[in-house]
């Protein structure tokens, strides 16, 4: 069986403004997927802060404070859930703009943004990015703690 | 959800204690805070973070502000936080320079 079967056929949907102010809509949209799919408190914390990062990144530098929209699409099946984010904002793969942390760089120096993406990508057990019909598409997929794909049987 | 931040004086520490959630939206307040904290001249700044249920790199930043704000002498100390925001913290590296302490 795979991994798509488990999850539910039809995607919930959220479009927000692309606004700080929206940020908080998302994460409860994304902490309902979770409960939907019986994830742990670690586990939902994970995919909550991957896509409040990326989010909060597509606000901030995406759309540069301008107009602009996100649209957050979520699965869930058993101990996993899968969420794609969707903007129209310039190209940017989070994997490229990825700062892991440069603990010799003293903090005033530190530019924090790019930890944000860092954190996120750290955060989830899956990442994938797309650029389609002029949209930034990132899918990310968070399992529950010790999800075995394929477990035994009783 | 929303932040909530107390700022008091005990002996040569500011205490700074946090409740709700560290994120873009809130973040701003805890820096405001920050700022009035530095200018207290304690030899450390104390943050008390146990009723801080979530935070993002938001938060961070105002960590690393915190940083930049104080005397090279004061000593910046977290206390409390729950285990993945003490791992955000320790992600970003800022635990070489802040003190993390359960209690």
């Amino acid at each position: 069986m795979s991994d798509m079967v488990e999850l539910a056929r039809t995607p919930a949907e959220l479009e927000v403004p692309a606004t700080v102010g929206a940020l908080g809509d998302i994460a409860s949209f994304v902490l309902r997927l979770a409960g939907r799919a019986a994830l742990d408190k670690g586990a939902a914390y994970r995919i909550r802060l991957a896509v409040d990062e990326l989010a909060t990144n597509i606000v901030m530098h995406g759309y540069r404070g301008g107009d602009g929209r996100i649209t957050v699409r979520g699965r869930s099946g058993p101990g996993r859930v899968q969420i794609s984010i969707t903007d129209s904002a310039p190209a940017f793969d989070p994997v490229e703009g990825c700062l892991p942390p440069a603990p010799g760089t003293p903090p005033e120096r530190r530019r924090v943004g790019g930890l944000g993406i860092h954190l996120a990508l750290t955060s989830v057990d899956e990442f994938s990015y797309e650029r389609r019909d002029g949209r930034n598409i990132s899918t990310l997929t968070v399992k529950a703690e010790g999800t075995d794909p394929c477990p035994p049987r009783p | 959800m929303p932040l909530s931040v107390s700022l008091s004086i005990e002996g040569d520490t500011t205490v700074i204690e946090l409740a709700g959630e560290l994120d873009a939206k809130t973040a701003p307040e805890f820096h405001q805070t920050i700022e009035k904290a530095a200018g207290h001249g304690t030899g450390t700044v104390e943050i008390r973070m146990a009723g801080v249920g979530y935070m993002a790199s938001a938060g961070l930043r105002s960590l690393v502000f915190a940083q930049q704000k104080v005397a090279d002498h004061v000593t910046i100390k977290v206390v409390g936080a729950i285990e993945p925001v003490s791992r955000t913290i320790r992600t970003a590296g800022l635990d070489r320079s802040i003190v993390l302490s359960d209690e």
